[in-house]
């Protein structure tokens, strides 16, 4: 984080409050100020989005692994929930935490054989993962329904569909509270400190001390924890369940580009990214209407994101915010070892290799020694 | 209890299927050698091929084989396209992690610009012998299975001849197995790589080409292929060649036989519980791949 | 409406949605019952995705309707305007579809979309606002069981009464000529498994055996496996709950084990004009249920094909003809109610009436039980001499049904 001379840190923490404020303000009046139920309905859209790619954001964030398959957990905690409620009899509310409670254990074994791994073969295994459980929910149909569907009865029964709209709109909006606050705890905290340096450099992180399996494994549990909450509103919100449907690669890779796109280093980074990317879907359908090409503009945005701007546009445009004000580069900045070492590279095609820039590491690497 | 006969039926049809997986594998298998990148867009490729064959078959009632003609050098070309503008952007630090999204990306687009010029309807090529088969040991095998099997099967000699025999292979192999010290003995990896990647996409014209033969294409299929090729190569150990082959005819064999006594969706679980079990057994992989330790 | 003014309908709808602006807009035209004003109906369809053929095919029919319809004058002395929007075949987005149809565009009936995975989520919405949902392709059992008092199914009959005919016919034959053992295979869709299992349970019921039951995923490409136990069971008569392109491949690969049953059924497939060519020509003697024939004399019927075939080139088929049944089982309703808005007592005076009374329809006449099921028949076809045609009821037949089948 910029630390800078005492008074633009001043402004910078007012005028983030601010906008904090001024953005709780606008998102707990929009149903009183939609038109019709429809706008609360883009509205619960965009904040399951946000729930979902900030609850992804727990592992991509932190430790910098990919996962194409959080919406595995998120069907399951929308089946789970649904399932509880009519199989189990369980109240729905009770029934969602429960059903976050079982996906945090699945997601031991899970965890624990994607992440003894680096890299490539977790990704597989997370894109394994909902191929899996969609082949399960399918074929399993005594128990989940199978495609025939699962219905999720209502919470509130005696609702108007509408007024069932706005009460899950505020919940959606409490989880997504719920979920950053708890990213934000983790950001500040040890553990947080040591989940990013192993982002930044997992070999050297283990050898300062961190138990980086046990931390990465913890994160993963997290994260499917939220995300299984997420899935679990959704299904108590939609209230009609389809194998095809909750177990889809695509939505996966959507909570990627929306945390990608905002930016995994930061805290509202998946937030913008699911506005930005929840009204460009919304956006690219109407303008293309019946052809196919909303994936072409998906898979166009996430190629541009991944080649050009992989930190997101939060650090883009702080970036181009910063020099037009002029506050300049502050003395300590928060850099990837991947830049490092392309630096270094660089700097190498000149300098004799044996020589290396010293105390530039990444703030978090020190304070990870126990 | 399954007839003998229908047992040894399933056993064939196993390994003809196996043969397609065993040169799909293969092409991933080469990317991740070269480049540590696991190529999502594999399959898109794959379908890709197969949505040309098609096409060339219905605009002009070529036989598809013929295609090959033109989608092999295609997607060679393509395949170094990809990696030196593409892939070789990419930090190294993060390539792994942000090529299976560059890659991923690029499998969205091919899908949705099929959608877009051949519609969502499945399509299958109609030829003169598509219900022609032939008796094999009280067996019928459909003569465009055996077609399909005999294109994988020669595309997989093809290669293993190339990486064994000449110096191109030779270098490689050098480049898969230590891209540092192969760089040192003066190979130019970077070109080596490039090619590699064109390889590997040229498996992909093939095999696209091969399923084009017997089965129905529509332009999410892709992601019916990509899981189970990705379970194979981790079963054979990241970035060897032989052993996606050899894991290739072992799953397709065994999900051929688990077919007889359950259902087809259950059957298809077969690589992923392979995948799974790999990984918290022997995570690099049942045949080989000293690679997949670190990866 | 033109299609960039309803696109940038939808733009503005967006903007204010998530821009927040919109508090002070008016909600969209054609609430109120002027006699000027078109009526608006409301549709989700998938135009894109996985199920965009048959979408496509409802599309032309409702078009086709409204086109009808308007030539004549409109309905209660109003046009009507369809709104179409592309659900992409995804259950999210036709939720989302009907919420804004219904909230935001303030259309004024609803007709319903194509499939039923796709038709039980939508039918929720308009259950909840309280609107008649008639809807031209949500057969399966399930669709009746969720409780919905305002949905009726535009066609003959749901899925697991499709074979009827067939079943009584079986059941009807000498000992010596019935099938003694079939083979099933299911898509693992709600419709396709409900026309094969609801053939499976009356002849398990009539005593015949059942040797091989498969279902496989709506993914399958490869048939091979599903083909070999079919054919190593020998079984006199095969059934397939089948889409369109999962049939042709499932009957290739039994063609190519040169599997040779005494009869052979599939759901969809063998209706589609492009069948015959798709199988290299060996169709003899395949059956099929139908919901539609372009040849019915219904006396709608007519004027249908020939407009139909006017407007588009080629004559309906089963997906037009239902879609085009919608839209005259809700017009029925409208003209009999003076009514067409989506206030609930004139919404309900509309499911009131279709409760109560026969629609005659390009399918035939209508009406439906209180949970929306309707009440006919499907029809038999079989490929007779390189040509599909009616082979059962009795009363409708064009061709005597053969069997056993010959060599395929």
């Amino acid at each position: 984080m910029p630390r800078d001379s005492e008074r633009p840190r001043h402004t910078g923490r007012l005028l983030r409050l601010g906008a904090l404020l001024a953005g709780i303000a606008v998102a707990l009046s929009f149903p009183s100020m939609a038109p019709s139920p429809y706008e609360l309905t883009v509205g619960i859209a965009i904040l399951n989005f946000a729930v979902l790619s900030t609850s992804w954001n727990f592992v991509g964030g932190f430790t910098g692994y990919i996962s194409l398959g959080h919406g595995a957990f998120a069907g399951l905690g929308a089946y789970a929930t649904g399932l509880l409620v009519t199989k189990g009899e369980l109240p729905s509310f009770v029934a969602l935490f429960v059903s976050a409670a079982l996906v945090a254990v699945l997601a031991i074994p899970v965890g624990y054989a994607a992440l003894r791994v680096r890299g490539a073969s977790f990704v597989i295994v997370s894109i394994a993962l909902v191929l899996i459980m969609l082949l399960v929910f399918q074929s399993w149909a005594s128990f989940t329904g199978g495609s025939r569907g699962l219905v999720v009865p209502r919470p509130f029964p005696g609702k108007l569909r509408s007024e069932h709209h706005e009460i899950f709109y505020f919940l959606f909006l409490g989880l997504l509270a719920l979920a950053l606050l708890a990213w934000w705890i983790i950001d500040r905290s040890r553990f947080g400190m040591g989940l990013k340096a192993i982002r930044e450099d997992e070999d050297k992180a283990q050898s300062l001390g961190t138990p980086t399996y046990t931390y990465k494994l913890v994160v993963f549990v997290v994260s499917a924890a939220f995300t299984a909450l997420a899935g679990g509103l959704y299904g108590l919100w939609f209230g009609d369940l389809d194998p095809v449907f909750q177990f889809s690669i695509l939505s996966g890779a959507y909570m990627v580009l929306m945390a990608l796109l905002g930016g995994v280093r930061h805290l509202y980074g998946p937030l913008l990214g699911a506005v930005v990317v929840g009204y460009g879907l919304e956006y690219s359908k109407l303008e293309y209407g019946d052809t196919p090409l909303h994936l072409v503009f998906a898979g166009l945005l996430l190629g541009v994101v991944v080649m050009f701007m992989p930190d997101g546009v939060i650090p883009a445009v702080t970036g181009l915010v910063a020099r037009v004000l002029g506050t300049g580069e502050t003395s300590i900045r928060e850099v990837t070892a991947a830049e490092l070492r392309d630096e270094r590279d660089e700097r190498e095609a000149d300098v004799r290799p044996d020589h290396r820039p010293d105390g530039k590491r990444p703030d978090g690497k020190r304070e990870v020694r126990q | 209890m399954p007839s003998a006969s229908l047992v040894f039926q399933s056993i064939v049809l196993g390994v003809l299927l196996g043969g397609l997986y065993a040169l799909l594998a293969a092409g991933l298998t080469l990317y991740f050698g070269v480049m540590r990148v696991v190529m999502i867009a594999h399959s898109a490729f794959l379908i890709l091929a197969a949505y040309l064959a098609w096409y060339a078959h219905r605009e002009t009632g070529v036989d598809p084989l013929l295609t090959l003609l033109v989608t092999v050098p295609l997607f060679f070309v393509a395949g170094v396209a990809m990696q030196r503008l593409l892939l070789t952007r990419l930090r190294p630090a993060t390539l792994t992690m942000m090529s299976v999204l560059l890659t991923f990306s690029v499998a969205l687009v091919i899908e949705g610009l099929l959608g877009y010029a051949f519609s969502g309807t499945q399509r299958r090529i109609r030829l003169g012998y598509s219900s022609a088969s032939l008796e094999f040991f009280g067996a019928r095998v459909a003569v465009v299975k055996l077609i399909a099997f005999g294109l994988a099967a020669a595309a997989l000699l093809g290669l293993y001849l190339l990486m064994r025999h000449s110096r191109f292979g030779q270098a490689l192999r050098a480049t898969i197995q230590h891209r540092e010290a192969a760089a040192l003995v003066g190979i130019d990896t970077d070109r080596i790589a490039g090619y590699g990647f064109g390889l590997g996409l040229a498996t992909a014209a093939v095999g696209g080409t091969a399923l084009s033969l017997d089965t129905t294409i529509y332009p999410s299929l892709h992601w019916h292929w990509i899981g189970p090729l990705m379970a194979i190569i981790v079963v054979g150990g990241l970035g060897s060649v032989p052993g996606a082959a050899i894991a290739a005819m072992t799953l397709g064999l065994t999900q051929s036989l688990l077919q007889l006594e359950l259902s087809t969706t259950w059957a298809q679980t077969v690589f992923y519980v392979a995948l799974f079990a790999t990984l918290a057994v022997r995570p690099q992989g049942f045949f080989g791949g000293r690679l997949a330790q670190r990866f | 409406m033109s299609t960039t003014q309803r696109l940038s309908w939808r733009v503005a709808a967006l903007a204010s949605a998530t821009a927040l602006t919109a508090a002070g807009c008016g909600s969209g035209g054609g609430s109120e019952d002027s006699p000027d004003d078109p009526i608006t109906i409301g549709v989700s369809l998938p135009l894109t995705g996985d199920f965009s053929e048959p979408g496509k095919g409802v599309e032309r029919g409702y078009k086709a309707w409204a086109k009808i319809v308007n030539d004549k004058g409109g309905l209660l002395g109003r046009k009507v305007e369809l709104k179409i929007l592309d659900d992409q075949s995804n259950a999210d987005r036709v939720v989302s579809d009907y919420e804004q149809l219904i909230g935001r565009d303030q259309v004024d009936l609803v007709f319903g979309p194509f499939s039923t995975r796709l038709v039980v989520p939508a039918a929720r919405v308009a259950e909840e606002y309280g609107l008649l949902f008639v809807e031209p392709a949500g057969a399966a059992p399930e669709v009746f069981d969720q409780g919905f008092k305002n949905l009726f199914y535009a066609a003959p009959a749901v899925a697991n009464d499709h074979y009827n005919h067939l079943a009584d016919y079986i059941l009807a034959l000498p000992e010596a000529e019935r099938p003694k053992s079939v083979a099933y295979a299911a898509m693992d869709d709600p419709f396709a498994q409900g026309t094969a299992y609801g053939l499976k349970d009356k002849l398990e019921k009539g005593g015949i055996k059942t040797v091989v039951d498969e279902v496989y995923p709506p993914n399958t490409t490869d048939f091979g496996s599903i083909a070999a136990q079919i054919a190593s069971s020998k079984a006199d008569m095969v059934v397939g709950g089948s889409q369109y392109q999962d049939g042709v491949n499932l009957i290739v690969a039994l063609q190519q084990l040169n599997y040779q049953p005494k009869m052979a059924a599939f759901s969809t497939a063998p209706t589609e004009p492009e069948f015959a060519k798709a199988i290299g020509d060996k169709t003899e003697g395949i059956l099929a249920p139908t919901g539609y024939t372009q040849h019915a004399d219904y006396p709608s019927n007519k004027d249908f094909v020939e407009k139909y075939t006017e407007q588009f080139g080629k004559a309906p088929e089963e997906d037009e003809a239902n879609a085009y049944t919608t839209g005259q089982v809700v017009a029925a309703a409208v003209e009999a109610a003076k009514c067409a808005s989506q206030d609930e007592e004139c919404q309900q005076k509309l499911v009131k009436w279709l409760r109560g009374n026969e629609v005659e329809t390009v399918v035939g006449p209508l009406k439906w039980d209180d949970k929306g099921r309707p009440q006919s028949a499907h029809m038999i076809q079989q490929w007779v001499d390189g040509e599909i045609q009616i082979v059962l009821p009795e009363e409708q037949k064009e061709a005597d049904l053969v069997h056993p089948k010959p060599k395929w």
